[in-house]
């Protein structure tokens, strides 16, 4: 029971924090960006060459990592998606080819087998028969303290406000004076550092391997698909209930069964419910 | 100019048609009986997202629903491989009601991540449920659908031609008017009166039904299926194939897929490179020529506009 609730927490501290940065793009800029799974992908690995190539203490390597994977994400955003912005389409194609990229620029520099980042804990916090390493602990303390941050700016903040005002009404926003491509890198260097932090963090306890990118990004859409696209709490709250589902099922049936559940949870949203939990009903 | 376009094509199958007796490496007879698999796959995603403008980035769950359909009535249960074909096509035809349905109601993009999000978790669980599909090494030891690779080289030439032309007719008709017509603007279709949803689920299932058919002679073909029918970078492969053919074209994409499976086989040494080339293609595509390559130049050599191309 104390299992369930505990591992479920960091499950879902994970995967809010893959997917508020994915619906927040999409909420904001209308991009679906299918290169999120690489921002989390990249962050992983940047840790990896910092720590273990160039022998950094993991603390800067992280935080540089970091900062790396942000940098990258804008400049994807300046160079690949801006030119392309008016056909949503070009826009999926071009994050994709991103991802493709990733993956195989990973698989060519350091091959398929899966690599090692060192942890910030090595501590085992046990307590009534339960035993949780303190990275994962670690994992759900940041997750949490991230995405309080990200509603604090986004709520009491000027650009906060800029931001939320172009996902409500780009035109209303561009009238005021609103500078939408400034917006639109910021939430993208925003979007890929939590994405890159959710690498950076999981990389002791999950395999960093070139196709790591993929099944984070899956789990970010369900989620975003299940609470509503472009919903930041809506977001928030599928992926406490995806991750805690995950962890029920892996627990009473078979670990086996958890990749299921994010699929069946989509097709019954769309379903019941297509605009999601806390989705608009203009969502669709 | 209708002439030229019908010689045109006489041309080119007549060449396809002959080459077996020019080539006798078995080796290059199978490569090209791929490229025509890929060929089938191409189109039949083109029909579906080229016409109506609902992008399926997970055209591989049909691929695999067919190939291991085939597979596991061939490997496990015994069948003679012939049933694979409508088995699978079946399967493949079935599964996209599963997912159409609920998700090409709503406008917005929930389609096309529900198929990559499908195809992926298909790929999963062949892994997991490794007692049934073989796991990583899938279902080894199929029968092939005939013995002699040259037999085998009509067939898929066949079955590519079959699927193309029919494809391109469906598309020439008053239903690939409908269908052109959703991409052009949906709520304009509807408030003609156009059931929309309708005709792209029954788009969906002609394209899933092909693309069915494709795996099941991709499966009989290698002799053995692995996860990797399933993959993204399978899906996303086709998709490069369709944008440097001419998206909404159906020929250009066939002839597109031919080609670029073709290339890395060509150019040695290359096909451990496909994905990165493919992706830098794709970038290039995208930014330089979006009408794709192959279906304007093919409108400049045979003279006027062609019919299939919006």
């Amino acid at each position: 029971m104390l299992n369930i609730l505990v591992y479920g927490a960091v499950t879902s501290a994970v995967y809010a924090m893959l997917a508020v940065g994915f619906t927040l793009i999409f909420g904001v800029a209308r991009v679906l960006n299918l290169a999120h799974g690489a921002f989390y992908g990249l962050g992983a690995y940047a840790a990896y060459v910092l720590t273990a190539r160039l022998g950094w203490p993991l603390l800067p390597a992280a935080i540089v990592a970091v900062l790396f994977v942000a940098a990258f994400g804008v400049a994807v955003e300046r160079v690949l998606i801006r030119p392309l912005r008016n056909s949503a389409l070009a826009v999926l194609m071009i994050t994709i080819a991103v991802g493709l990229l990733f993956e195989q620029a990973m698989y060519l520099l350091f091959g398929s087998e899966a690599r090692n980042v060192p942890a910030f804990s090595n501590a085992t916090w046990s307590y009534a028969g339960l035993d949780v390493s303190g990275q994962r602990l670690l994992t759900l303390g940041f997750g949490a303290a991230v995405i309080g941050l990200l509603w604090l700016f986004i709520n009491r903040t000027r650009l906060g406000a800029a931001i939320l005002a172009l996902s409500q009404d780009r035109e209303g926003a561009l009238y005021v004076g609103i500078p939408a491509d400034r917006i639109y890198a910021v939430v993208m260097a925003i979007s890929a550092a939590i994405a890159a932090s959710a690498g950076v963090l999981t990389a002791p306890f999950l395999t960093v391997q070139p196709t790591m990118d993929l099944l984070p990004m899956i789990k970010a859409f369900s989620i975003v698909i299940v609470g509503g696209l472009g919903s930041i709490p809506g977001s928030i709250l599928a992926a406490l209930l995806l991750g805690y589902s995950e962890t029920i099922v892996a627990y009473a049936i078979s670990p086996a069964w958890t990749e299921i559940v994010s699929l069946v949870a989509v097709l019954l949203t769309l379903i019941l419910r297509p605009a999601g939990l806390l989705g608009k009903r203009a969502a669709f | 100019m209708k002439g030229r376009r019908a010689t045109g094509v006489i041309v080119v199958l007549a060449a396809l048609a002959a080459l077996p007796l020019f080539i006798r490496s078995e080796y290059l007879l199978g490569i090209l009986s791929v490229c025509f698999i890929y060929g089938i796959w191409a189109t039949s995603w083109d029909f579906m997202s080229g016409l109506t403008g609902r992008e399926n980035f997970g055209h591989a769950l049909f691929i695999g629903a067919g190939a291991y359909t085939a597979a596991f009535l061939n490997g496990k249960v015994g069948f003679a491989p012939w049933w694979g074909l409508p088995a699978g096509a079946a399967m493949a035809g079935g599964l996209s009601l599963v997912i159409g349905i609920p998700t090409l109601r709503l406008r917005g993009p929930y389609f096309a991540l529900a198929m990559l999000a499908a195809a992926t978790i298909m790929q999963r669980l062949t892994l997991i449920f490794w007692q049934y599909s073989g796991g990583e090494e899938g279902i080894p030891g199929l029968d092939p659908l005939l013995e002699s690779k040259a037999a085998v080289y009509y067939l898929c030439l066949g079955v590519f031609v079959v699927i193309t032309l029919a494809l391109l007719l469906l598309a020439g008709s008053h239903w690939g008017l409908i269908l052109r017509s959703i991409r052009g603007d949906e709520a304009a279709a509807q408030a003609a009166g156009v059931n929309v949803t309708f005709h792209k689920i029954a788009a969906l299932v002609v394209s899933a039904f092909c693309a069915g058919i494709g795996g099941v002679l991709y499966a009989h073909y290698q002799e053995a299926v692995t996860p990797d029918v399933f993959s993204v970078a399978l899906s996303i492969s086709i998709i490069i194939m369709v944008y440097v053919g001419g998206i909404g074209s159906l020929y250009g994409p066939a002839a597109g897929a031919v080609l670029l499976a073709l290339l890395p086989e060509l150019l040695r040494g290359l096909g451990q490179y496909r994905l990165w080339v493919y992706s830098l293609v794709l970038i290039f595509i995208l930014f330089f020529a979006p009408e794709g390559v192959i279906a304007p130049l093919w409108r400049r050599v045979t003279g006027g506009a062609t019919g299939g191309a919006p």
